[in-house]
């Protein structure tokens, strides 16, 4: 009798320790709500970089103790560099091996892409040599007029700093093609969808497009800086109503998910039992193509806006546990203001701490940044639509007992 | 066709899972290495041998253990989240 | 709740705590600015300490001093409330009525066990400042260690004879109940010589950002991070003497609200050492029977912090 396992969607959820090699800062595209907002061609990893980080993580075990680990491969776009990438994997696979590295019994390989060169043979080579330890995520905003609003290809030259300029040409037709392929390949793939303000119109017909295409998780999420204008919030709700009631009536809720409705969110917190940190800051590691370690992505130059990167060491020297202090140890209480502790819907209000940091009035990660407070609620009240008109659907069926039995369960994404 | 038949503890879980994620390892690892690498190749062929074994006999004690159903042209399926044994035809 | 006004007369004003002052040419603080400083203190119920440079102070200046209630700070040999000593050199001769502040490094500090064990019984309190701290290793700790227990013999004996000198890194902890941090941007703020507020004089040493101005006051941005209900680890902390110095917290995690594990464990070598002290005293008579030290097995909270 052959024996096989079912596979398992949210691998080792909170029990890897999240590694980010970002290999390029450069792009296909320029994003008109990218958080990169130093985007350059310049800056790719050597290979000599990314052999003494590996070497580094690698002998020093005993630091990273994590079950598993994720290797995270970001840009820019990470496909960009799939030669570089290639010889990575190869030499993390025989490292783990040649050391006896806990790691090489649970270990997977991560990409976030915008898909444009899923196709070609170096990802495809790729992919099959490695496929029982890829995680890959295509990029689509929706429908083409919604992608098509913000992912946009960059123009040909870049400015006089050597920062990447966006064009007027979207790429939803470059991305839409290769959609087919990566779910042969990946069918429980989810795809990440971001929404601005002037996104909003579009949300309903946007995620029901991406069903439309096969994708059966969605996961959505509004952008954590401050670029909200006033009514978006009640736009915001009004959008995801009508989502609603589409997916209901459409009975899409059987077999997809989008991660605005989730019965986790909405509810107060405890300051104490709820008082864990949202974020992974901290317990991730990002290293560039300089060779700087910073605790997330989100810390490194490009990312910032208005703040100095916060490197917490280099491959070299290594990781100064000091500047990890503030990461391990910091919770939800200490960086909330009051409103959000006394907030009566405040589970599921996410944050970014790379955003806080950005935002913040002093050089601190523990100012929590409320840019989206009006978003979530209006999330929350169109959330309790959704499950109101759900479950009263599946009582009157009689088929309320079935649905929570075989449900996909969407809870809270941990950044 | 997919019928429950069973459910394992979450060590006994977590046996397999690195069990599977190993053999994983090996397959992928040996699409890479090549003989003149001698010493590491021999090391990797020791390996999957082992864990090939240790694989089988994690379903071998199990089955005996629990006593699973199971049909002729079926086969066991883990669900590393649940715990759960399934019978898949 | 703002209790003290720390005002700085000078840029080369000496530094008692544990930042050096860079500053080498004297700037007298405004005569004008010292008098709004003065008058801000008095209309806040502020305790206002003054810390002198090494040189004669102008009569105008002496005068406008004169004017409030305060403690003076001084650099050695000057006569003060507070006498502070750098160098290395214990000097303690006409002390006994002051507090003695001795800033050292590390190897210093190493170098200067038998002269602080003789200086304890000549002095009311000696504060020793190590303004290296964020260098100690697990070796130095062992050294330190052996250090605290040669101090804590001097001080059992004299405190079984009815002295009781105190030792900011041994008895400090030995007669709290709760925390006494240095709780600088909260408890105190600082005037420096520009005319401007700084969070403690540390933070206007290192150049870092003024926090208002006479004209409006200060206002810290971020100042519930530099209160102990807003600090992860040290709020669960019993380490009640440690200064939970937040210059030193910028200085090494860059965050006001998080010690280095270098403060962490040098506090808790301090706590430890206290806990033996006290016990010691105990055997032989009464003592801060309130005060309890409890026995851990770890030296840096963090290391516990899932515990909590």
């Amino acid at each position: 009798m052959q024996k096989v396992r079912k596979n398992d969607n949210a691998w080792q959820s909170g029990r890897a320790k999240n590694i980010t090699f970002i290999v390029t800062k450069d792009c296909q595209l320029a994003c008109k709500y990218c958080y990169l907002v130093g985007k350059n061609v310049k800056e790719r990893m050597s290979w000599e970089t990314a052999k003494a980080f590996i070497d580094y993580v690698l002998s020093h075990e005993n630091e990273f103790r994590e079950e598993s680990v994720v290797w995270d491969f970001i840009g820019g776009e990470p496909f960009l560099e799939i030669e570089l990438i290639d010889k990575i994997c190869d030499y993390l696979k025989l490292r783990m091996f040649e050391l006896n590295h806990h790691w090489f019994n649970s270990y997977r390989f991560s990409f976030s892409t915008n898909g444009i060169n899923y196709h070609t043979p170096e990802v495809q080579n790729f992919i099959q040599k490695n496929r029982e330890h890829l995680s890959i995520g295509i990029t689509i905003d929706g429908t083409e007029k919604k992608h098509d609003l913000n992912r946009v290809w960059k123009q040909a030259t870049p400015n006089a700093n050597g920062i990447t300029q966006p064009s007027e040409r979207g790429s939803y037709k470059d991305v839409v093609k290769n959609i087919p392929l990566w779910l042969s390949q990946f069918p429980d793939a989810g795809t990440k969808v971001t929404i601005s303000s002037a996104d909003i119109p579009y949300i309903t017909e946007s995620v029901l497009h991406l069903y439309s295409l096969g994708i059966h998780q969605v996961n959505i999420n509004v952008v954590f800086e401050d670029v909200w204008q006033e009514g978006d919030d009640k736009r915001f709700e009004e959008q995801l109503m009508q989502l609603a009631d589409a997916i209901i009536d459409g009975g899409w809720y059987q077999d997809y998910a989008c991660s605005f409705f989730s019965e986790h969110i909405g509810k107060p917190l405890d300051p104490e039992l709820d008082n864990q940190n949202w974020c992974g800051a901290g317990r991730m590691l990002s290293v560039d193509a300089a060779g700087n370690l910073y605790p997330c992505t989100r810390f490194a130059q490009y990312s910032l806006r208005s703040k100095k990167a916060l490197v917490i060491g280099n491959i070299h020297d290594g990781i100064n546990q000091n500047l990890l202090r503030p990461f391990l140890t910091l919770d939800r209480t200490t960086q909330s203001p009051q409103k959000c502790l006394d907030c009566e819907v405040a589970s599921g209000c996410a944050w970014c701490q790379g955003e806080n940091y950005d935002a913040a009035q002093t050089n601190t990660i523990y100012e929590r940044s409320t840019a989206i407070c009006l978003m979530h609620k209006a999330r929350v009240r169109a959330n309790n639509y959704y499950w109101n008109k759900l479950y009263r659907k599946l009582e009157l069926e009689g088929r309320r007992e079935e649905y929570e039995a075989n449900k996909r369960d969407v809870k809270p994404e941990i950044c | 066709m997919k019928e429950k038949v069973g459910q394992v503890t979450a060590e006994e879980r977590s046996e397999i899972q690195q069990l599977f994620e190993r053999r994983n390892g090996l397959n992928e690892l040996a699409k890479i290495l090549t003989p003149e690498n001698d010493a590491l190749y021999q090391k990797l062929v020791k390996d999957m041998g082992e864990t090939g074994t240790k694989f089988q006999n994690w379903w071998d004690n199990m089955a005996k253990k629990y006593n699973w159903k199971s049909t002729p042209n079926g086969h066991w399926e883990i669900n590393f989240e649940t715990c759960e044994i399934f019978l898949s035809e | 709740m703002m209790q003290y006004l720390v005002i700085l007369l000078d840029d080369t004003s000496v530094s008692y705590c544990h930042a050096d002052n860079p500053y080498k040419e004297r700037r007298l603080i405004n005569l004008d600015d010292l008098r709004a400083g003065i008058r801000y203190a008095m209309t806040e119920n502020l305790m206002i300490q003054f810390v002198y440079p090494d040189y004669a102070l102008p009569k105008e200046y002496l005068d406008v001093i004169d004017t409030i209630d305060h403690h003076d700070i001084v650099p050695y040999p000057l006569k003060g409330d507070v006498v502070v000593i750098e160098n290395g050199e214990l000097r303690v001769e006409n002390l006994a009525d002051a507090v003695v502040v001795v800033r050292l490094k590390k190897a210093e500090l190493f170098d200067s066990g038998e002269a602080i064990a003789a200086t304890l019984p000549k002095v009311q309190r000696l504060n020793v400042v190590v303004t290296d701290l964020e260098t100690f290793t697990d070796e130095d700790l062992k050294r330190y260690n052996t250090l605290l227990d040669q101090w804590a013999a001097v001080l059992n004996a004299e405190y079984l004879h009815g002295r009781t000198p105190q030792l900011n890194l041994l008895t400090d902890r030995m007669m709290l109940t709760k925390p006494n941090h240095c709780n600088a941007g909260v408890e105190n703020i600082t005037l420096a010589p520009d005319g401007r507020f700084y969070i403690c004089p540390d933070f206007y040493y290192s150049q870092a950002e003024p926090v208002g101005d006479l004209q409006s006051g200060p206002a810290i941005p971020n100042q519930q991070l530099l209160r102990l209900d807003h600090t992860p680890l040290c709020r669960h902390c019993d380490a009640y003497h440690c200064r939970r110095c937040v210059w030193m917290n910028r200085q090494t995690t860059l965050e006001v609200n998080t010690p280095s594990h270098e403060q962490c464990i040098v506090a808790h070598t301090e706590r430890n050492a206290a806990r033996r002290l006290l016990e010691s005293i105990r055997k032989e008579a009464t003592f801060m029977p309130e005060v309890e030290i409890k026995e851990i097995d770890y030296l840096d909270p963090f290391d516990v912090r899932k515990e909590w």
